[in-house]
């Protein structure tokens, strides 16, 4: 028995789901102060071990500990009772509320939110905590950025005692300078002695600020290190089972011709003269910090922004980019980069999912064919890489990495296409997924396709992008057809740092 | 220190349990009406479940069309009842061309009248229930000063023809089965059809799909045009005569049986059988409350605690199941 009594600890947790066994007798031992990551790949078990910790989910065998005491989970209210604060990826926040309101949100002495006073020096103490203390308890929560949202989010969990903070994903939407501040906050955290379980996909944010990392993959637990044994090459070899090559992709020499030719293109204040050629067999990489205009390049050429003006031509044809429909149909795909909201129909089964954009050839006269479609969806579940035992089930049961391969998938193997446009192309998609995700997109630039990305991710710019654009403020900043250095490109990205008249980073939902 | 292993059913999670637990309620409140009906005198004969078939006929046919518009994802249709009323009148008015293209006039006015209201919900993302009110009203008007408050009768005798009961049972519930059968295969079997269920599971990613939206939704809203035309058709033939006072509850009573039959009223979800199931369901209950002798006020009380319940239970399983 060591010295220090656990803060959290897992004995033998078992859990299935049917035939499926989501995780397998994990055990996992948490001092009190640590700050401990996990890391997997999509459906290693993470978010189950999670469900477990926050309540969410009853496990089938096992123990749960805190601070040496057995307890039992049933609800989250009860994990809120013994502890456990879980933040999660998307901001449970109100934006109307002030930071003390929603520091108090949901508290459990509702006595405190009829004593504003005592509020407010309990939310100062908990914003100086999290590195907030130059914000006023009193200011509307919608003056923040996110990632002071996401401060404040830890401080509404060390405002109800949270001895154990799970974090999920917190730095996924944020900016390089807002990700250190969270870092901070969270290692002063830790410092105060509250535990801190850190689940990310960047193995380099974990590495930087864990003290140890627990690995898993297929539901068990592969690897428990100190972060000082560990390497990033030695993660990625424990969450995948084997060497993955990263390998960075050859830049092409063939270049198609000019499929989409865009020229002062504008959208309302977010994207202002964007002009360019773009060719097939080509991968194309627009990179930008949130609201920078990237993603609104691509939203617009999909038809999706109404106030976008400019003249756009496929295959020299002028696109009418007010209709999403017409767009689609002259032959520019487009994936979200919201893949519940706005990309995949989550209650339909996946092979639905993959034959949306073909329907046409699935159908002869309108009335759909049985076995075109599972043709067709089988082809296409095989060119995406999503299990096609599992074309029958609604998509919204796969992890996020087979969702998005699920969603690129319905822009493959047709001739209808000559411009794939995707947004974030790998945002909460684990490491194995991505590398996935981008293979798919280079072969698709392979087999004719213009592809054009938008990413926050300057990892993902360099590995996938073959022609790198950068934007900052709604203008293009540079063009890079070759080889070009991270620093230039970052230098691009936030040389915004002084922040003249830029207004608050909003959220793009 | 030694650790107790917990051991607990697997489907005792949250949401497991709560779905459990429904899904007993659910099957014991079958279980009780089943064995309440079969207890009931007179329920298991032929001719009552005729008579259940064919007080089921007319909303039926109506209702099978209004699914349509649940699964796009426009909720429902308030005017079912007035776009009824105008298609009997242009049924009976023009049954002097003969039967079949007085049914045709009928339907397709019904799917015109509706394919407007789709187009505007469908192209501008108007709320369908403020306006299929507003339409409601307008064609209710429109109905009472074309006809000056007198009921429009018949201009030939083609109707009887849709009141005869060939081999015992009424026409109405030939073509109430056979219309179940063709709309089911319209939305398994054809392109609108995944269409209609795509845009109603998530508008917003239809959109970003490509899809049609607008022309989708109004297809949706015709189909269910065309049902209901074809039941006015049958309402005006019922009456022999049509006049704005048949309306009566018509609207709800659709509404009510897309409802039970388990379509999720957000969209994306549910079927045109299930539709025909909540109709049968609806007519099976009124029919036992009959039979034991219980007052109009019973029934129609019983039917609105049976649509509650349903489309709570409904909604409480579909979200439990979106995660």
């Amino acid at each position: 028995m060591s010295a220090v009594v656990p803060r959290l600890d897992l004995e033998a947790i078992s859990k299935r789901f049917g035939a499926v066994e989501a995780v397998r007798e994990v055990s996992l031992s948490i001092e009190p102060g640590e700050i401990r990551g996990l890391c997997g790949h999509n459906g290693a078990g993470k978010s189950t071990v999670i469900n477990i910790i926050a309540g969410l989910i009853a496990p089938d065998d096992g123990q749960v500990r805190i601070d040496g005491q057995a307890v039992e989970l049933r609800s989250p209210r009860d994990a809120q009772r013994h502890g456990i604060a879980w933040v999660d990826q998307e901001l449970s926040l109100v934006d109307t509320l002030s930071i003390a309101e929603n520091v108090m949100l949901g508290g459990i002495d509702a006595r405190l939110l009829r004593r504003r006073r005592a509020e407010r020096t309990m939310t100062r103490d908990l914003l100086a905590k999290v590195g907030l203390e130059r914000h006023d308890p009193g200011e509307l929560l919608s003056g923040l950025s996110l990632g002071e949202r996401q401060l404040v989010e830890i401080a509404r969990a060390l405002g109800r005692g949270a001895r154990v903070l799970i974090l999920d994903e917190p730095t996924a939407t944020l900016t390089d300078v807002e990700i250190e501040r969270v870092f901070a906050a969270i290692r002063r955290v830790a410092a105060d002695g509250c535990s801190v379980l850190f689940v990310s996909h960047r193995l380099g944010e974990v590495l930087a600020l864990c003290d140890a990392v627990t690995v898993m993959r297929d539901g068990r637990i592969v690897d428990d290190h100190p972060v000082a044994e560990l390497s990033a090459d030695a993660l990625v070899t424990a969450m995948l089972g084997e060497q993955l090559e990263l390998a960075p992709h050859s830049r092409r020499d063939e270049i198609g011709e000019t499929v989409l030719r865009v020229r002062g293109l504008s959208v309302g204040t977010l994207v202002n003269d964007f002009s360019h050629d773009f060719r097939s067999g080509h991968v194309y990489g627009i990179a930008g910090q949130v609201g920078a205009g990237a993603a609104e390049v691509l939203r617009a050429l999909a038809g999706l922004m109404p106030d976008a003006t400019g003249d756009v031509r496929l295959h020299g044809r002028p696109l009418d980019l007010r209709h999403p429909v017409r767009v689609k149909r002259q032959g520019i795909g487009f994936v979200t980069n919201d893949r519940k909201a706005e990309g995949l129909f989550l209650g339909r089964p996946v092979g639905e999912n993959l034959t949306v954009a073909q329907l046409g050839r699935v159908s002869r006269r309108g009335v759909l064919s049985a076995r075109l479609e599972r043709d067709c969806a089988e082809m296409l579940a095989a060119a995406a890489g999503v299990d096609a035992g599992r074309l029958g089930q609604p998509v919204g049961l796969l992890s996020g990495g087979n969702q998005q391969k699920a969603l690129v998938g319905r822009y493959l193997q047709t001739a209808d296409v000559s411009v794939l446009l995707v947004d974030e192309p790998t945002r909460g998609v684990d490491i194995g997924g991505r590398a996935v995700i981008h293979r798919l997109l280079r072969e698709a630039a392979e087999a004719g396709l213009a592809v054009i990305f938008a990413t926050s991710d300057l990892d993902e710019l360099l590995e996938l992008a073959m022609t790198a654009i950068t934007m900052r403020s709604g203008r293009v900043v540079g063009v890079y057809p070759d080889e070009v250095s991270r620093q230039v490109l970052l230098s691009d990205l936030t040389h915004l740092s002084e922040r003249h008249g830029a207004g608050p980073i909003e959220a793009v939902r | 220190m030694s650790a107790i292993p917990i051991r607990r059913p697997p489907a005792l999670d949250r949401v497991g349990a709560g779905r459990k637990i429904l899904a007993v309620l659910g099957l014991a409140t079958g279980v009780a009406i089943v064995i309440f009906a079969v207890l009931t005198r007179r329920f298991l004969t032929w001719d009552n479940i005729k008579a259940i078939f064919s007080s089921a006929s007319l909303v039926g046919i109506m209702a099978l069309g209004l699914t349509f518009i649940t699964l796009v994802g426009s909720l429902v249709s308030l005017a079912v009842a007035p776009v009824a009323v105008v298609c009997a009148m242009a049924f009976l008015s023009a049954l002097g061309l003969g039967l079949v293209p007085a049914l045709a006039i009928a339907m397709a006015l019904g799917a015109v009248i509706n394919a407007g209201q789709g187009a505007l919900i469908g192209a501008w993302n108007v709320n369908a229930v403020i306006l299929t009110i507003g339409a409601g009203f307008l064609i209710d008007g429109f109905a009472q000063t074309v006809h000056g408050g007198k009921i429009i009768l018949p201009a030939g005798g083609g109707y009887a023809t849709l009141n005869s009961t060939p081999l015992g049972v009424p026409v109405a519930v030939y073509v109430m089965v056979g219309l179940a059968i063709a709309f089911q295969l319209v939305l398994k079997r054809t392109v609108l059809g995944r269409q209609i269920l795509l845009v109603g599971s998530n508008r917003r990613a239809a959109r970003a799909a490509g899809l049609p939206i607008g022309r989708i939704t109004t297809a949706a809203f015709a189909l269910a045009g065309a049902s209901i035309g074809l039941g006015g058709a049958f309402l005006g033939a019922f009456n022999t005569g049509a006049s704005t006072y048949l309306e009566g509850t018509l609207t709800f009573d659709a509404i009510a049986a897309v409802l039970v039959g388990g379509t999720a009223i957000t969209g994306g979800r549910g079927s045109i059988l299930r539709t025909l199931g909540g109709a049968l369901a609806i007519a099976a209950i009124s029919d036992v409350l009959l039979l034991r002798g219980l007052a109009t006020g019973a029934q129609i009380l019983f039917k609105g605690v049976l649509v509650v319940a349903v489309v709570v239970l409904t909604q409480v399983r579909l979200s439990g199941r979106d995660t």
